[in-house]
């Protein structure tokens, strides 16, 4: 059972989660890693094509250069999300698109490999993860990323969306029979999906009333 | 800090540019171009409280600030967070997006 963040001295702060609550948070936020590599079409380790961009070989310069020209914009809808277009003009969303993506992917994408190693190093079942003040911005965009992409999958579209669908799924947990809202391709049940993004969002918020107190 | 509040003075006519030093008369340039703005949208995702949060720690916003232009967007469904040149703008939308907020540039009426 997860237990609120709270501030420690020097500006860290830590909450309680259990073993199971780690190992899903962990888990999703490497899915959304690996769902942003594979729609953007990153074959390279974006950090490497940043490396490559200031190399002193020119060859490798260039092929940074074409790694970055060769800018994808995203398919999957979550992903599309994530990277939303940066003007209403399709010409100049385009055009930032293709300047501004491979940073934003490897930014994203390092925030949530950050959480996923927290988590993971915090050792196995019921413990402590504390979160250096240094860490705190990075754990909120990965937490708010996370939440982003579990959203998408809810169908959560408008203020209000997911109580909606919370209070139907409580409907539907006291209707004896009633189909289970698993997917057919036996991925997790969107109301797993609706419990990690009730806990993501919980403990956001309990984040950010921890860093309000100083 | 970076950003500035979009009600701050940006006209900038006690600079002068300067001759010898680049970088203090491209600054100069910038403000002179300040007809372009960063506009954030409502989303049902993103908390209240983190969207006040962004707006404090990276335009470096009051309290007070923060959270009028937070119930703007929740309210009005957007709202002006930066006006500047179109290079400041471009760099707030893409910082609106690494934190998860939908944001986009745009002209500004009277530019």
């Amino acid at each position: 059972m997860a237990h609120a963040f709270r501030p420690r001295p020097g500006g860290d702060i830590a909450c309680r989660l259990d073993g199971e609550e780690k190992a899903i948070i962990s888990q999703v936020a490497q899915e959304v890693a690996e769902l942003i590599r594979h729609d953007l079409d990153l074959r390279e380790e974006p950090g490497a094509v940043r490396a490559a961009a200031g190399s002193d070989d020119p060859l490798e310069r260039l092929e940074a250069e074409f790694a970055q020209s060769s800018v994808r914009a995203p398919r999957d809808s979550a992903v599309r999300r994530l990277f939303p277009d940066a003007s209403t003009d399709a010409a100049v969303a385009e055009e930032l698109r293709r300047l501004g993506q491979q940073d934003l992917a490897t930014e994203k994408i390092e925030d949530l490999t950050h959480l996923v190693r927290a988590l993971d190093g915090s050792g196995p079942g019921d413990g402590e993860v504390t979160v250096p003040a240094d860490d705190i911005a990075s754990w909120l965009r990965a937490m708010n990323d996370v939440r982003i992409v579990l959203a998408d999958r809810l169908h959560i579209t408008q203020d209000g969306d997911f109580e909606t669908l919370r209070m139907l799924q409580q409907i539907g947990e006291r209707v004896e029979d009633a189909p289970p809202l698993d997917d057919e391709d036996g991925v997790a049940g969107a109301d797993v999906v609706a419990a990690v993004y009730e806990l993501l969002t919980w403990l956001q918020e309990s984040l950010l009333r921890a860093i309000d107190e100083y | 800090m970076h950003g500035h509040d979009p009600d701050a003075d940006t006209d900038g006519g006690s600079r002068t540019v300067g001759v010898l030093d680049p970088e203090r008369a491209a600054q100069a340039e910038d403000l002179e171009d300040g007809s372009w703005q960063t506009v954030v949208w409502n989303d049902p995702v993103n908390l209240m409280s983190y969207v006040e949060h962004v707006f404090r720690t990276y335009f470096g916003f009051s309290r007070a600030r923060a959270h009028q232009l937070m119930q703007q967007v929740h309210e009005q469904g957007r709202a002006v967070v930066s006006r500047g040149s179109r290079e400041r703008a471009e760099s707030d939308v893409q910082a609106m997006h690494s934190y998860g907020l939908r944001a986009t540039l745009e002209r500004t009426e009277e530019g």
